[in-house]
């Protein structure tokens, strides 16, 4: 007797993939975010017992008054005009330590702006490697 | 005479191509893929130069009315009462990893001293690096 074979349709049915991909679709474009994921990298100094000293006259000293006003080595300037008097002191002793000191009432801000100035000077001919910005903790400690 | 019925065109929008697309699309969404850890509204202050920050890096996020929140990178962020609680928060993620970096996510128009504050915090909890978070400033100062 010969037995006849059925054969047995061997489809994956897909149907319904759309719809589950178009889901997908709507929750990752829904969670998804563009955050802002770029900034300025700022190293912290390690914390020591006795940090060397730095004299007022061996550093440049920024101070950022409230309202943006910048005061260099106690001579107002402009943000614009900061490399431009940093490039021959430089030019002297590159190590020489450039502290940023903001008051306290100072926007944050007009911080990071002299602070991307002063990064940005390599572009400019002017290679600042000793940026510091200390705490006022740390001035309260170990300043003068 | 006995017209011929016009044979009608078949108005077909054609759909082979467009589970290859939904796909690229999915896979574009997959690899951008990035949970907000911290979804305090600040306006970031702009600068000229920015570096990528790393993925996971821990986050204090500090408000124009000083308020700060704090994230490992992982989980939401939380409220902090102070600088305090940053230090401790700080220490804890650095007793586990001494290199993971911090980003600090504050407004452009906050005071100093709240941002000096959380900086210190971070300083007195070892952290090494600390990524300030800007938006790009463009070329006439926009």
């Amino acid at each position: 007797m010969k037995i006849s074979k059925r054969n047995i349709a061997s489809d994956i049915p897909t149907a319904s993939m759309a719809d589950i991909v178009f889901l997908l679709i709507i929750f990752f474009m829904v969670t998804n975010t563009f955050a802002a994921t770029r900034g300025l990298d700022f190293a912290l100094p390690k914390e020591e017992k006795n940090p060397p000293l730095i004299e007022k006259e061996e550093s440049v000293l920024i101070e950022i008054r409230p309202g943006g006003g910048i005061v260099v080595d106690g001579k107002p300037m402009q943000a614009s005009a900061i490399l431009d008097y940093l490039k021959p002191i430089l030019a002297v002793n590159q190590l020489k330590p450039v502290i940023i000191r903001p008051d306290q009432e100072a926007a944050y801000g007009d911080m990071v702006k002299i602070y991307d100035i002063l990064r940005a000077g390599k572009d400019h001919g002017v290679e600042i490697r000793n940026i510091s910005i200390p705490t006022q903790r740390e001035i309260d400690q170990f300043w003068y | 005479m006995k017209l011929k019925a016009r044979k009608q065109a078949g108005a077909v929008i054609p759909t082979a191509s467009m589970a290859d697309i939904v796909f690229l699309l999915i896979i574009f969404f997959v690899l951008t893929f990035n949970i907000e850890v911290d979804k305090t509204q600040v306006s970031l202050p702009r600068t000229v130069l920015r570096y990528e920050v790393p993925k996971k890096a821990a986050l204090v996020s500090i408000t124009d009315s000083g308020q700060i929140r704090v994230s490992d990178g992982e989980s939401a962020s939380l409220p902090v009462t102070g600088p305090e609680d940053v230090v401790s928060f700080a220490a804890e993620i650095i007793a586990r990893q001494p290199d993971k970096e911090f980003v600090l996510k504050a407004d452009n128009g906050v005071a100093y001293r709240y941002v000096d504050r959380v900086i210190d915090a971070l300083k007195q909890a070892r952290v090494e690096v600390v990524y300030l978070l800007s938006d790009q400033e463009t070329v006439d100062g926009g």
